[in-house]
């Protein structure tokens, strides 16, 4: 499978600062394609785990109106080398998993 | 069709139990997001709508956003404790967006929406049990220069 995650996630003062962006068409379900008219079935990301060292920091449940190619970031307390995973889930049931250290 | 379903139901299983076990997952509320009006969604996602403002909340995004598919929101709850973190798009066709739910000291997330239209962003924090709210409008720029 094609990578779709980038992570990455760096300390200052005991917080760890996370980025990512996730590879994902997160379509909404109201875009149609121009020539036949027809409507773009939805596909979206429904649930983003994050974990920090296989314990879960943040479950994120988003909607349609997010982005596509999904950014997110943020803030937790961490040190140097501690492992970032990030998992999501989209409506379809697909799937993708990536883990960063922290540096 | 039928291992088909199975395979779906285990690959979901794979990221909400085998990966993370002993961990309770809260489920995904799907009432909120499909709620088409703002009170529907609140009521879905939290049981009430009767929540008190609070400047408090910093929501950083545009004054004017220039590309209405990606909007950057960051978001920064004052709060200690705080437990959750909800966006709300007061224009969109759906108006419930995105919920963090924060297991950790954290208070500060940030991503990039949708808007259908000029509308306000409202943010719902819970934090040590209590909701608290405050909003931002954003305006939307029409990127029809040139295109008539």
């Amino acid at each position: 499978m094609v990578r779709t995650l980038k992570i990455r996630a760096y300390e200052t003062d005991g917080q760890v600062i996370v980025k990512s962006v996730i590879n994902h068409p997160m379509e909404t379900g109201r875009r149609k394609v121009k020539k036949t008219g027809k409507k773009i079935p939805p596909h979206f990301i429904k649930e983003v785990i994050v974990s920090r060292n296989r314990r879960i920091v943040m479950e994120a449940f988003w909607g349609k109106s997010i982005s596509r190619n999904p950014f997110l970031s943020f803030q937790i307390p961490g040190r140097k080398g501690d492992t970032i995973t990030i998992s999501w889930l989209d409506n379809r049931g697909n799937t993708d998993s990536a883990s960063a250290k922290v540096r | 069709m039928k291992r088909r379903t199975l395979l779906k139901a285990s690959l979901q299983l794979g990221v909400t139990g085998l990966l993370f076990p002993g961990i309770a997952i809260s489920a995904y509320p799907t009432g909120a997001f499909l709620a088409k009006d703002i009170p529907d969604a609140l009521r879905e996602a939290f049981g009430t709508t009767d929540i008190g403002e609070s400047s408090k909340i910093e929501i950083d995004a545009p004054h004017i956003a220039s590309d209405a598919n990606m909007v950057p929101v960051r978001i920064k709850s004052g709060f200690e404790n705080t437990e959750s973190i909800s966006l709300v798009v007061t224009g969109n066709e759906s108006p419930f967006t995105a919920y963090f739910k924060l297991y950790e000291e954290q208070n500060f997330v940030s991503t990039r929406i949708r808007m259908a239209d000029t509308s306000d962003l409202l943010v719902i924090v819970k934090a040590d049990g209590v909701l608290h709210t405050n909003k931002r409008p954003v305006r939307v720029g029409r990127n029809d220069c040139g295109e008539s």
